[in-house]
């Protein structure tokens, strides 16, 4: 099994603060510890937002990338929530 | 942060987005929040209140290309269905100041089930905002 494969993708495309972390709090509850969550996002803030978030709530921010103001976020779960 | 303790006494509906948002953003996150509305604010804790919200002040006339904006950002554009989504997080207490209730026409026949109550000042400042991690006034 690919441990780096995504389990679920958000698009928050077109949203703004405070929905992209209000809807990834949501979407991590439904994943497994060791699960990925991709997060696609075009609010800027979560560029700031998002590593932060990792941080604070114990989840794994494994890769980040930015093409054509379009952010792309893969977190893995670690801590139950 | 475990616990948020906000403050709202602005009832125009620009100046409410922020705290709402902000007490949306921390209870989220599984931080417990307490919201104590007073002066013209407690009106939001009424359905009629609530309603009659808009933008006031020099830019009144672009209330509508506000809640626009809200929308597309992804949250509900009317107040109580702000408050209806705030709730649904399971972390979020609303209360209405007694003072501000008495003054504006604020009482249980009128007050929002999302409500937690018509409170005392005080019990607020000490029981919630004094043991909070963080406290916002708006």
């Amino acid at each position: 099994m690919d441990k780096n494969k995504i389990t679920q993708s958000l698009d928050t495309s077109g949203k703004c603060c405070p929905m992209p972390i209000v809807d990834t709090n949501k979407a991590i509850k439904s994943l497994h510890i060791g699960e990925i969550l991709e997060i696609i996002a075009t609010d800027p803030g979560t560029r700031s937002d998002i590593p932060s978030w990792c941080e604070r709530t114990g989840n794994e921010l494994l890769s980040f990338r930015e093409e054509n103001n379009i952010f792309n976020y893969q977190v893995r779960k670690l801590k139950s929530s | 942060m475990k616990s948020m303790a906000i403050v709202v006494r602005d009832d125009s509906y620009d100046k409410l987005l922020t705290p709402f948002a902000f007490a949306y953003l921390q209870a989220s996150e599984g931080c417990q929040v307490d919201m104590l509305f007073v002066n013209w604010a407690v009106l939001a804790l009424t359905e009629k209140g609530a309603k009659e919200i808009r933008i006031q002040g020099d830019h009144a006339d672009q209330d509508q290309w506000v809640r626009e904006q809200v929308t597309k950002a992804g949250l509900p554009n009317d107040i109580n269905a702000l408050i209806k989504a705030l709730k649904a997080t399971g972390n979020v207490n609303f209360y209405a100041c007694s003072l501000a209730s008495q003054i504006f026409g604020v009482d249980k026949s009128n007050l929002i089930p999302e409500a937690e109550g018509i409170i005392g000042a005080s019990w607020f400042l000490n029981e919630k905002a004094n043991n909070a991690d963080h406290c916002q006034y708006f």
